[in-house]
């Protein structure tokens, strides 16, 4: 299925290039989602919907110009076109003619697709219901289903041709669980490139064990302690550490501006030598992966650091014309109403040698972080602030009581010097990622860390 | 447009069906300096239909952006499946209003050109640089115009139009003295350009940033802090869910059941106020088309009522506040339009207390069920009246539930925040807990 016809797209980027600009690109999208919100034992929302748009991109040197509408209407899109490169008034010139090269690229595999009707889908998500409110002190279950189909096309002024359709879909779990005037909740939200297969790979007894116990632990815990301690960040969403504290941080958006604190340290030592990191847009299956990006190229495994040397940026084309650093498969974008900026895929901490109890035995007083929460980073000063949602305190080595409240704060380019000692329980979990170009699937991932010292926020 | 909506509901009504249709249209333009030229420039235009439908009791909604015939049929077939494959729910119904209602601002302004949006766009970065040769970046800068416009159309024959338009400037100072890195940023929206205050947003970004870079951490213990508006009112936003009898409804409010309970302190009192006259924009209507009117949610620390849309006031067995909120993709819910907070009993400041300035990580680092939230914090340590040290590096921890019934008052004026939508008197929360040093 073609969304814009070649010769609009031709027309597009011929008068782009007319009016001096030195890359012109289009982005068409098409994007069809189902969701269903399973609340008090019932489906309570059901909706789908089409989202579609084009956008369009001048660059003249360091300078982009974006515009986006809905119509595929090519006098619309003249129009914007027009309106954006008058912008700069760098005069007419005649543009070479454009012929397009269809892309080919390797696919990342997804996972496979069923046709399922809307009853079995709801049966499916009352079993997951039925089987945390087993524990009668839970007091609400909320899982929120998404499936959805973005299908791309790309067209740009070097001749470039480039569509992929990617499939999405993810189950958010949410238990709420109360006892007296006590209440917590619990979440989580595994989700991957493909489509219902993926929800059969789900283990739902083993999801709900862990999310009860979470919800149990935390209900009856007492307020964390503050102050600065080592702290243990077991393996799966304790990446996100990695990606709030430092992965932004090498994302050329930042790095252009200056306005990131290791722009200027490249092929220097910025993290533990135990430490080794990647961003790799090719894993089959995994949330943050894509064959192409939205510039339309290809998608590639990036080593970011390597044994604490900081290797590469996470760079788009615009990172690249404006720092230099080649581009990595990595201009992504929330829809066709963000221009593309380099962005995360699936970015994670490689895994070392450690069992996780030599990481705890090498603790004698600190906090055990089981489970990380959201988090978020100003890339400009690198300070960083994450929620742990499941955490216990270590006692000569062993894991002793839980606590709640727990908050980890510091900047990136201080704590990547204190990751001492890394395990080898690498997990990889789906997240959303939110920036400059919008809200994207990414998957952050690590084995168990441990941090030296690191300042804890809780009860004084 | 008009037509467009009729056609639909024509549609839905061939299927026996309720609804009601969300048309909203968009147009903005954006500009961003970097390095004294424009690095960014965006311009957009959007629309998106979006319906709910009501069959045999239940609810479906789909939503497109194309607005083709094909599309807009394929739209209302798959609210009409939505809908067939979820339970019925007796609470949900379109609301029995008819007319026609408007809210339509319009603004006294003269056109200006481009190239004075342009020149005062790289002004935002340009001044900011030449202020302070500490300057590194300024990072966040932006001129924005939004220009919005929405319909709907129930099937019981209530019409509603709302447009507004507004303004926005960003600005920032991302500062570096010897490796130690300090930035903050202000904003500023209004209804027209000649009302922007560019001076304001340059200004405060670099006093505030200017004092962060001196920032030192504080030591671990409890301690008064007083927050300014714009933090305050993130606070509270984050825990909006007390307000809401959605999240009543839903099991998720600790307020649940404590109307006419005292829930904070007795010094306290909360309205919301769609009409308020120092808004930014009033509201007059709500996503149900229903008129808007005042409504006391605390008084004197008492739970009155919450936030009603005609679903929950079903289910509670009330009537609608008129607070059903819904956009043109998303189901019908609950929200708030701007919050007073007013307080009487004021007491005197206390000699030593911290002024918090900056919150990060409320998103993550709130539980809205229980009220507990930790984050990180920056702003300035006051005793005996002034302002002794800028402090940073810190978490503050606490219970905005347990907060608000140890609560000060220490001023009577109403202080607004920067988008004039929420409005508070100076408060004073004793014994927060800080991990610093």
């Amino acid at each position: 299925m073609q969304l814009l016809q070649a010769h609009i797209a031709q027309d597009v980027l011929s008068l782009g290039l007319s009016l001096g600009a030195d890359f012109v690109d289009i982005f068409i999208e098409k994007t069809q989602s189902e969701g269903f919100v399973f609340k008090n034992s019932r489906a309570e929302d059901t909706q789908s919907g089409i989202i579609f748009g084009i956008g369009i991109r001048l660059i003249y040197g360091e300078q982009a110009l974006y515009g986006y509408t809905n119509s595929t209407d090519r006098e619309e899109l003249l129009r914007i076109t027009k309106l954006l490169g008058s912008r700069i008034g760098k005069g007419l010139k005649t543009p070479t003619p454009i012929n397009f090269e269809k892309l080919s690229y390797p696919k990342i595999p997804t996972i496979q697709d069923r046709e399922v009707d809307a009853k079995y889908k709801l049966s499916f998500l009352k079993k997951i219901d039925e089987r945390l409110r087993t524990d009668e002190k839970v007091s609400q279950v909320m899982l929120n289903y998404m499936k959805k189909n973005q299908l791309i096309e790309v067209y740009n002024s070097e001749g470039l041709a480039a569509t992929e359709e990617r499939p999405y879909i993810r189950l958010y779990h949410q238990v709420v669980m109360k006892d007296g005037n006590l209440q917590t909740e619990a979440g989580f939200g595994p989700g991957a490139i493909g489509g219902w297969e993926f929800m059969e790979t789900l283990n739902i007894e083993e999801n709900c064990n862990m999310l009860l116990k979470q919800a149990n632990t935390t209900l009856y815990a007492p307020p964390c302690p503050a102050g600065k301690m080592p702290v243990i960040i077991d393996n799966g969403f304790g990446g996100v550490i990695f990606h709030e504290a430092c992965g932004h941080l090498l994302e050329t958006t930042s790095v252009e501006k200056k306005a990131s604190v290791f722009w200027d340290k490249m092929g220097e030592q910025i993290a533990h030598s135990a430490l080794s990191a990647v961003d790799d847009g090719t894993i089959a299956g995994s949330w943050g992966s894509l064959s192409i990006d939205d510039e339309g190229m290809p998608t590639q495994k990036t080593t970011l650091i390597e044994n604490g040397i900081l290797k590469r940026f996470i760079s788009d084309r615009l990172g690249e014309t404006k720092t230099g650093h080649k581009r990595t498969g990595s201009g992504r974008r929330q829809s066709y109403k963000f221009a593309p900026a380099s962005r995360m895929r699936n970015t994670y901490i490689e895994k070392g040698p450690h069992q996780l109890s030599e990481l705890l035995a090498s603790v004698p007083n600190g906090l055990y972080a089981k489970k990380m929460g959201g988090g978020s980073v100003n890339p400009s000063t690198g300070e960083f602030n994450f929620a742990v949602q499941e955490a216990y305190l270590i006692k000569d080595g062993k894991i002793t009581t839980p606590v709640k409240g727990a908050t980890l704060i510091g900047t990136g380019a201080d704590v990547m010097t204190k990751i001492s000692m890394v395990g080898n329980n690498l997990e990889l979990m789906a997240g959303m990622c939110g920036s400059v170009s919008g809200s994207i699937p990414t998957t952050v991932g690590q084995p168990c860390i441990k941090v030296d010292e690191i300042l804890v926020g809780g009860e004084a | 447009m008009k037509n467009i909506m009729e056609q639909v509901m024509n549609q839905v009504t061939d299927h026996k069906a309720d609804a009601d249709l969300i048309l909203s249209t968009s147009k903005s333009l954006k500009m961003s300096a970097q390095n004294g030229s424009v690095s960014e420039y965006k311009v957009s235009s959007s629309q998106m239909l979006g319906i709910r439908v009501i069959k045999n009791g239940a609810v479906g909604i789909s939503y497109t952006e194309a607005l083709d015939a094909d599309s807009l049929k394929y739209m209302v077939k798959q609210a009409i499946q939505n809908a067939e494959s979820n339970e019925a729910n007796p609470n949900e119904k379109i609301l029995e209003l008819t007319g026609s209602v408007s809210d339509e601002m319009t603004y006294a302004e003269n056109e200006t050109d481009i190239s004075l949006k342009t020149q005062k766009a790289l002004e935002l970065e340009s001044i900011v640089k030449a202020s302070d040769s500490r300057v590194v970046a300024v990072p966040y800068n932006s001129y924005n115009e939004n220009e919005y416009q929405s319909f709907s159309l129930t099937s019981k024959g209530r019409a509603t139009t709302y447009s507004d338009k507004s303004y926005s400037i960003t600005s920032s100072a991302l500062l570096d003295d010897k490796g130690k890195k300090a930035l903050y940023y202000d904003y500023n929206i209004a209804h027209t350009f000649n009302e922007l205050q560019w001076n304001k947003v340059i200004e405060t970004s670099l006093l505030h940033a200017r004092n962060i870079l001196e920032a030192k951490t504080l030591p671990t213990g409890k301690y008064a802090v007083r927050f300014t508006t714009d933090s305050l009112k993130s606070l509270m936003e984050c825990f909006s869910n007390f307000y809401s009898a959605k999240s009543a409804m839903d099991k998720v409010n600790p307020w649940a059941n404590k109307l006419g309970e005292q829930v904070i302190s007795a010094d306290l009192s909360i309205e919301d106020q769609p009409l308020y006259a120092q808004a930014f924009r009033v509201s007059k209507f709500d996503s149900e088309g229903v008129v808007r009117k005042p409504l006391a949610l605390i008084t004197n620390g008492k739970l009155n009522s919450f936030l009603h849309n005609s679903v929950t006031a079903n289910y509670f067995k009330t009537e609608t506040t008129g607070h059903g909120s819904r956009g043109a993709a998303s189901s019908l819910n609950v929200s708030g339009t701007h919050f007073i907070v007013h307080g009487k009993n004021k007491k005197p400041l206390p000699a030593k207390y911290m002024e918090v300035i900056q919150m990060d990580g409320l998103g993550s680092g709130a539980n809205r069920v229980t009220g507990d939230f930790s984050v990180a914090v920056k702003g300035y340590l006051w005793e005996n009246g002034q302002k002794i040290m800028t402090f940073g590096n810190i978490t503050m921890s606490g219970n905005l539930i347990e907060m608000l019934k140890n609560v000060e008052v220490v001023g009577t004026e109403l202080e607004a925040s920067t988008d004039s939508s929420f409005f508070s008197v100076p408060l004073m929360f004793n014994d927060l807990s800080i991990a610093g040093t």
